[in-house]
């Protein structure tokens, strides 16, 4: 699905990323995990052409995402809260995106049926813009409107922070059936080690933008994180 | 503590997003600033030798019976352009400095604009010359002192009544109604304004009433700010608006163009900043009027007018494309869109906007053909080459606009600015120049015909037009996406 190419980015002296290469196969779920300024972010906005790379290319399903723009058709992604409109009611913020990608009004209706539960009544029908959402629920607008209009490819910047305990459990949940039962493949960074190691397949540890560890998940790797990032102290 | 808030200032503006890309428009500014000082140094040499020697009048009683208009006009003016300074208050909230303290900054920041600065370029050499020719000095400085407090009231009150709309349209309604009345020798308000502007030059000492009027006017603006500085208080963060619920769905036909029209017109119901451009282009519907002497009759002076008149919404709301949807750029950046369509809607707002704009206009008829055909000249120009014009130098203004925090810190109201009136120059320079080339070859009317077929002529580039805004909008993604994080500047 995606290909990472001698990637760097470089700003002035100082280097955030720096990825000699790196493959994520399709249907992959791919936790990301690192401190603050290992460079998560930066890794993301370059798979989504938001910054340039200062080397290398990301290919995504074959398209180099810095000379073509036909990986927008299969991806969809949440960062923050740049990716909301704020005066737009939850519903149509969920019509808009979804109709850039096709789908009608009645499709799109029908397809939020299935995160009623997740939205905990407290996103729809409310009346209210979505910039006077409390932060959890704009993030969950933004959660839902990436995974609404099934992209085979979903990139989620740290999904769990922001949510409530129930919300964030609800989440896990519902990454995982949508992993199993549809094959998407999802990108998911987070700092909570629990979460992503519940729900990847893989986690890559990022450190001052090297990747230092990447492994297929088992039942040891949440305490050789916890181990490895005890190092760190 | 002055100093403190000095830094931050400084850092904010040196570290803003249109610092350092923007030297050149920077220069630019500079010689605007020289330009308008020049003009009103010269308005005040005018101001007195004109009337004196042609006139027979004497200068200064005239010009304090048209510093009543001056104020009004003053306040409508800024309004719409000065840009309210913003002190970023939030962190300073929970610091050991007093609200007081907060707020009389934000107020001293809001005194050093163009505003009232461009007053001194006018009201100092019309002082000097006065005195040189030896009215009494302190009669003048009187005279110079209440004028000054009036400018810095207006200013206040301006702050204050920034989130007032209605009081604007009452500004604007009482400027026209009172000129209105002057004009037909009805009812002369100047007669009963002058003696009052000029009780100050006869008993130097009456100044100090306006002093201690701009001491109240101040004081009030404190209060009134020092209360709202509350996270809730409707200056630091918007209050909730009421959701306007629009049935849209007619928009359907219009096929994918209509996902983004549907936002664009949620876009100016909802944001106070997107209505400011529909306002505008209500007033500049007017703007014409100023132009309506026989004076101007055959100069190009008709056909800018004729632009502004229709393309107040043009200007006003496509001048700052791509810039409205600023604070979700990376989202549209990462959804499957075709620019084509995004900039189309946009497109088609600026155009059905001038279209309404020219049927408006109409009313200019009763004051003659010559001016509202201008008129509809100069709407076809907009249609067809300042429609395009607009969205290209979108492409590279970059200025972030934050929807969501209208009110913030005085309100921030950069809707229009001197920036993008500079930026409108060679959308108006070229239509003139066609017009007085028509002209000069035949007639009036062959350079009306020339404006609009101009105008004709750029519908047929649309495609090829829109293709190479598409690119250059492309080519700046990067870099627009990098000028729009930075949000606080």
């Amino acid at each position: 699905m995606i290909d990472l190419t001698s990637l760097s980015k470089t700003y002035g002296e100082q280097t955030v990323l720096d990825i000699e290469q790196l493959h994520i196969p399709t249907g992959q779920t791919f936790g990301l995990v690192g401190n603050n300024g290992a460079g998560k972010t930066t890794l993301f906005s370059l798979m989504l052409d938001l910054i340039a790379p200062t080397t290398g290319t990301v290919t995504n399903n074959d398209i180099v995402v810095q000379k073509n723009e036909g990986w927008k058709a299969h991806t969809a992604a949440f960062l923050d809260e740049n990716f909301l409109i704020g005066y737009l009611t939850p519903e149509e913020y969920f019509v808009f995106i979804g109709g850039l990608r096709g789908m009608k009004k009645e499709d799109v209706h029908t397809s939020l049926k299935q995160y009623i539960d997740f939205f905990h009544g407290e996103v729809l029908g409310q009346k209210k813009y979505i910039r006077d959402l409390s932060k959890g629920n704009q993030k969950k607008v933004g959660i839902v409107g990436s995974l609404l209009s099934n992209t085979p490819l979903v990139i989620l910047d740290e999904p769990f922070a922001n949510l409530d305990p129930t919300t964030q459990i609800r989440l896990k949940n519902l990454l995982k059936e949508e992993a199993s039962a549809t094959g998407k493949t999802f990108l998911i960074s987070s700092h909570d080690l629990q979460h992503v190691t519940e729900v990847c397949d893989r986690i890559v540890v990022l450190h001052k933008g090297k990747v230092v560890r990447d492994e297929k998940t088992s039942t040891g790797t949440l305490q050789e994180l916890e181990a490895f990032f005890r190092e760190q102290l | 503590m002055l100093q403190h808030f000095l830094y931050l200032q400084w850092k904010s503006f040196t570290r803003g997003a249109g610092f350092a890309t923007g030297l050149a428009q920077k220069i630019l500014m500079g010689f605007a600033w020289i330009y308008f000082a020049a003009i009103f140094a010269s308005l005040a040499f005018a101001a007195f030798w004109v009337v004196q020697d042609d006139l027979g009048k004497d200068p200064l009683p005239f010009v304090s019976g048209y510093l009543l208009y001056g104020f009004v006009f003053w306040i409508v003016a800024r309004y719409f352009l000065q840009k309210m300074p913003i002190v970023h208050i939030q962190p300073l909230l929970i610091l050991p400095v007093s609200k007081k303290r907060i707020v009389r900054f934000g107020l001293l920041k809001t005194t050093v604009s163009f505003f009232n600065l461009s007053n001194l370029f006018f009201f100092v050499p019309f002082g000097v010359i006065l005195i040189q020719q030896e009215y009494n000095w302190p009669g003048v400085v009187g005279w110079w002192i209440s004028i000054g407090s009036i400018i810095l009231m207006t200013n206040f009150l301006n702050i204050m009544l920034n989130s007032v709309d209605r009081i604007l349209v009452l500004f604007a309604v009482l400027l026209i109604g009172v000129y209105a009345l002057q004009y037909f020798e009805i009812f002369d308000l100047t007669a009963w304004t002058a003696p009052i502007f000029m009780a100050a030059y006869h008993q130097p000492l009456f100044c100090i009433i306006p002093l201690v009027l701009l001491g109240l006017i101040y004081q009030w603006s404190v209060t009134h700010f020092k209360d709202k500085l509350m996270l809730d208080g409707g200056t630091i963060q918007p209050k909730a608006e009421t959701h306007r619920a629009a049935d849209l769905s007619w928009l359907d036909r219009f096929g994918r163009t209509a996902i983004f029209l549907r936002n664009d017109i949620r876009l100016i119901i909802r944001n106070k900043r997107a209505r400011m451009s529909v306002w505008m282009g209500v007033g500049f519907l007017f703007y014409g009027l100023i132009f309506m002497s026989d004076i101007y009759s055959g100069s190009a002076m008709t056909v800018f007018a004729g632009i502004f008149v229709s393309g107040g919404f043009l200007f006003g709301f496509g001048q700052y494309v791509p810039s409205w949807d600023s604070s979700y750029y990376p989202l549209m950046m990462s959804q499957n869109i075709a620019y084509k369509e995004y900039l189309a809607s946009k497109w088609w707002l600026v155009v059905v906007g001038t279209l309404i704009g020219m049927v408006l206009s109409s009313f200019y008829v009763f004051f003659g053909w010559e001016m509202y055909l201008a008129i509809l000249a100069g709407g076809i120009y907009n249609l067809g080459i300042n429609a395009y014009l607009v969205l290209l130098s979108g492409g590279y203004t970059r200025t972030p606009i934050d929807l969501t925090t209208n009110n913030k810190a005085f309100g921030d109201k950069r809707s229009f600015n001197i920036k993008t009136l500079l930026l409108s120059i060679p959308k108006l320079v070229v239509p003139m120049f066609v017009y007085y080339v028509g002209v000069l070859i035949q007639s009036k009317s062959f350079g009306l015909i020339l404006v609009a077929l101009v105008g004709v002529l750029g519908f047929a580039f649309r495609n090829l037009v829109f293709g190479w805004i598409e690119k250059i909008y492309q080519e700046e993604k990067h870099k627009t996406l990098e000028a729009y994080k930075q949000k606080n500047t």
